[in-house]
């Protein structure tokens, strides 16, 4: 307990610092919130366009997709904002920069995910809060404090899910140097997870389900709150899929950093 | 007194893909499983007395910065015994973090965009050290390297030397039993090495640190090792007293001319003249290593390179001049050759 | 054109260090197989309820979007990340030491990754839309304009990405600046869904606009190959002005730019 409350405070020390420093390129922090801005946007546009031709997406109307896809935005935000750095590993891994994370006496993974705080996932994370509300009040969803305890959860699973396997992605670093294009395909794969689950055949949406579990960050957990009488009591579990599947990324990562041992000599 | 570190025939050994030439070879490479055995470390033993400066050195890929990051628990060796203060490095890297500074020449370790007192700051929390002794330390860095100065610049903006100051007082900030520098004054002019050397030394002494230095600056051995191991394609070539290295490169120094109207007879003529000057056993010898140099080498126990120097210049047509070091190369040649008999 | 081989020395040497991460290699092709099988799904369910959609049939529109996607591996080079850092940490100065012109450098260097990967993904997808999909590839004049008009799409896509590496000498805030730029390619290019599926009124906006010559020319040539003469002559036409302008364009803007430089010192 005592370990926890230390790293908090190292934390807040180094990110209060990192944030105090990144102010001084103002210009940076608007055109980068810009930037995220209409990234987040441009997938909804696209369902836009898209309803103008058809009525639904397998049984779900426009607004219910908004609904997902708000989820979703804020299910990948603590990515975005506290995870960025391990975009970051396969560089630190080619040039030998990784190194001077096994030298504190500090967790490795708490020092290296300290390096970055990225400022920009909270414009992600309100437009992602006001597009929920939004989509909400279209769909006349009642929040009783029940339903948010488990809008909470549920986000805070389906969170550690993309968490997992974008991380999962970055540190096969440790073995093949460039884990670009893994990564490419882990962020390619978020991207599926508002799809309806139901527009796959059997065979990828037990992938999707079970072995990539994309479903799990916003499809099957924004059920929960559209239609919960049509949801099977997995869903419920969340949470602990997300738990779980950190804790492995967690064992990985220990496995990539006990077997990198450094460019040059 | 025990050892702080002890080493007992310590290997190191890696698997490395044999990669092919060309876009044909680039291709085969996809499916290549063909790996040859690299030994880094090839069965090395020593110790190291609490409070000792050693001078770790050898030419690149001679296994130096293997051996180093077995020290500091990052590689787990394939053979032998490392222990640091009485454990295995990498069974606790948590534990041993905490007894150790590091510091890598090229690369800081400092928040690269925060202003250098806040870098301090957040290393009082990681190695938890208390505000006494870290008033005492960053007043000792004060005096020694004149950080206050420092406190309020971004580390982006340190010019590279006062950069170095701030890392290697970084490294000694929670007082730790060893201290691993790797190329402290790689870059860096000679007025700032000697400032760097100073500091190093004096913090040796008055913190009875023990210090692991790796370099490829014979001049850095020099000024702050008693002790010198010399490494070679994994193995030790020699482990001992600086002096007697010292013998091999301290005293020579090579003087390099460039001498007008430069033909066949420059160098016959050159070395005749010198030997008449100073005896044929004035220790200097004659050459011509690259196109239009002329190089003297010359044993300054037995003359003064300066004799040479005004002689050279009185008596031949000489517009160009430089002095240089001895190379590590050509130190561990002659370790090879039996110097050290 | 005697430097055409320092060019190609560039290129080959790019291709190779393409191949050199092999499993990265193998990884990209496995990404493109997986969103082939998610476009797929998804296109099957958009066309559950009717056989044509503004004119396409699923074929058609699969074909696009599939091959879309195999595109975009293609143009993507990642080149506006790469030349806005090498500005910003000042590498930039080595290459004007050198006598190289420094956008076919990068042009030079891209390709090689570009060709790499022209082979390595288009193959295997073609053969899968094939054998798999079991898709019918349509004949039409389309094709024969299908490699011209490729690249083209590569050099204007490469201008673009270059300009906003460019724009480095400004600013440090290239990463907010190559995001939107990515996005507003992507969206309006028809990268993602046909042009022929956005409004009337956008659709007319898009046509003006550079970025459909990118994605919409080319792969309409292929997933609607079967149209009169006409209208591919006009539509590369269009690609060939657009390309001319971005050779232009990017030309004056490095002169711009490299004053920065000269009077700043980087």
């Amino acid at each position: 307990m005592q370990t926890l409350l230390r790293y908090f405070r190292l934390y807040f020390l180094i990110e209060a610092q990192y944030i105090k420093a990144r102010m001084q390129y103002r210009a940076d922090f608007i055109i980068s919130s810009i930037g995220m801005f209409f990234t987040s946007l441009a997938t909804l546009a696209v369902f836009w366009v898209l309803f103008q031709s058809i009525p639904n997406l397998a049984g779900w109307n426009f607004m219910e997709m908004v609904f997902i896809y708000a989820f979703y935005m804020i299910a990948i935000s603590p990515m975005q904002i506290l995870f960025d750095q391990v975009w970051w590993l396969r560089y630190d891994v080619q040039l030998g920069t990784f190194l001077k994370y096994y030298f504190r006496p500090l967790n490795m993974m708490f020092y290296y995910l300290s390096e970055r705080f990225d400022l920009k996932g909270l414009t992600q994370l309100a437009l992602g809060v006001v597009l929920l509300i939004y989509a909400s009040i279209k769909l006349g969803i009642h929040w009783g404090p029940l339903n948010v305890l488990l809008l909470l959860a549920v986000l805070f699973g389906a969170s550690l899910v993309l968490i997992s396997i974008v991380t999962i992605a970055s540190c096969s670093a440790f073995w093949i140097t460039n884990s670009f294009p893994v990564l490419n395909l882990a962020w390619k794969l978020r991207e599926f997870s508002p799809y309806p689950m139901s527009i796959f055949d059997g065979a990828f949406r037990f992938v999707f389900t079970f072995l990539l579990p994309i479903g799990f960050i916003a499809f099957f957990p924004a059920q929960l709150f559209l239609r919960p009488q049509e949801v099977s009591p997995l869903i419920y579990f969340t949470p602990l899929v997300g738990i779980g599947l950190f804790a492995l990324t967690y064992w990985i990562w220990m496995l990539g950093v006990n077997q990198y041992t450094g460019t040059g000599s | 007194m025990t050892d702080l570190i002890h080493i007992d025939n310590l290997s190191k050994h890696f698997k490395i893909l044999n990669r092919h030439q060309g876009m044909a070879g680039a291709i085969r490479d996809l499916f290549s499983t063909d790996f040859r055995t690299v030994k880094a470390v090839d069965g090395i033993s020593f110790d190291i007395q609490p409070g000792e400066i050693v001078g770790y050195i050898g030419p690149n890929g001679a296994g130096k910065s293997t051996t180093i990051k077995m020290m500091t628990g990052i590689l787990k060796p394939t053979e032998g015994t490392i222990q640091v203060n009485g454990h295995a490095p990498y069974s606790n890297r948590i534990r041993q973090a905490q007894i150790m500074g590091v510091v890598f020449g090229q690369r800081s370790q400092l928040w690269w965009d925060l202003p250098v007192i806040e870098s301090f700051k957040i290393l009082k929390e990681i190695y938890k050290v208390d505000k006494q002794t870290f008033d005492e330390h960053m007043g000792l860095f004060s005096r020694l390297v004149g950080l206050d100065k420092l406190y309020t610049q971004q580390v982006r903006t340190l010019s590279l030397g006062q950069r170095m100051l701030c890392d290697i007082s970084a490294s000694f900030l929670h007082n730790p039993q060893v201290v691993f520098l790797d190329e402290p004054t790689i870059g860096l002019d000679i007025s700032i090495k000697a400032k760097i050397r100073s500091v190093i030394q004096e913090l040796n002494r008055t913190r009875n640190t023990t210090i692991i230095l790796t370099t490829h600056d014979l001049g850095d051995v020099e000024a702050l090792c008693h002790r010198i191991i010399i490494i070679d394609k994994g193995r030790i070539l020699y482990d001992g007293d600086i002096k007697k290295v010292n013998a091999l490169f301290g005293a020579y120094r090579t003087l390099k001319l460039q001498i007008e109207d430069f033909n066949d007879s420059t160098l016959s003529v050159l070395q005749k003249k010198l030997d008449g000057k100073f005896g044929k056993k004035g220790g200097i010898a004659v050459a011509s290593t690259e196109d239009f140099w002329t190089d003297v080498t010359i044993d300054q126990a037995r003359t003064p390179l300066s004799d040479v120097l005004n002689f050279v210049m009185s008596n031949f047509p000489v517009y160009d001049v430089r002095i240089v070091e001895i190379a590590m190369e050509n130190v561990v040649r002659k370790v090879y050759d039996g110097a050290l008999g | 054109m005697k430097h055409v081989r320092t060019y190609w020395a560039i290129l080959r040497g790019s291709m190779i260090t393409g191949l050199v991460y092999r499993f990265g290699f193998i990884f990209t092709i496995l990404g493109n197989v997986v969103y082939l099988f998610v476009a797929y799904f998804l296109w099957h369910s958009i066309y559950r309820n009717s056989t044509t959609l503004h004119g396409l049939t699923f074929n058609e529109a699969f074909i696009y979007v599939a091959l879309g996607s195999t595109v975009f591996i293609l143009l993507k080079t990642y080149a506006e990340w790469s030349i806005s850092r090498e500005i910003n940490d000042g590498k930039i100065a080595v290459y004007l030491t050198k006598p190289l012109d420094y956008q076919l450098y990068w042009l030079a260097n891209n390709l090689g990754f570009t060709v790499t990967n022209l082979v390595a993904i288009t193959v295997p997808t073609v053969l899968l839309l094939i054998f798999v999909f079991k898709v019918s590839i349509p004949l039409g004049p389309g094709l024969l304009f299908f490699p011209l008009s490729l690249v083209m799409a590569f050099l204007i896509s490469f201008n673009i990405d270059y300009a906003v590496g460019l724009a480095a000498f400004y600013t440090e805030s290239t990463w907010g600046l190559s995001m939107t730029k990515e996005i507003i390619v992507t969206v309006l290019s028809g990268a993602l869904l046909p042009l022929q599926f956005f409004p009337d009124a956008i659709q007319k906006v898009l046509l003006w606009l550079p970025f459909q010559t990118i994605y919409y020319t080319p792969l309409t040539m292929i997933a609607k190959p079967d149209q009169g003469w006409g209208v591919f002559i006009s539509m590369i036409g269009v690609q060939f002005a657009w390309t001319v302008a971005s050779f232009v364009l990017t030309r004056l803007f490095y002169v711009q730019a490299i004053k920065v430089l000269r009077v700043s010192g980087g």
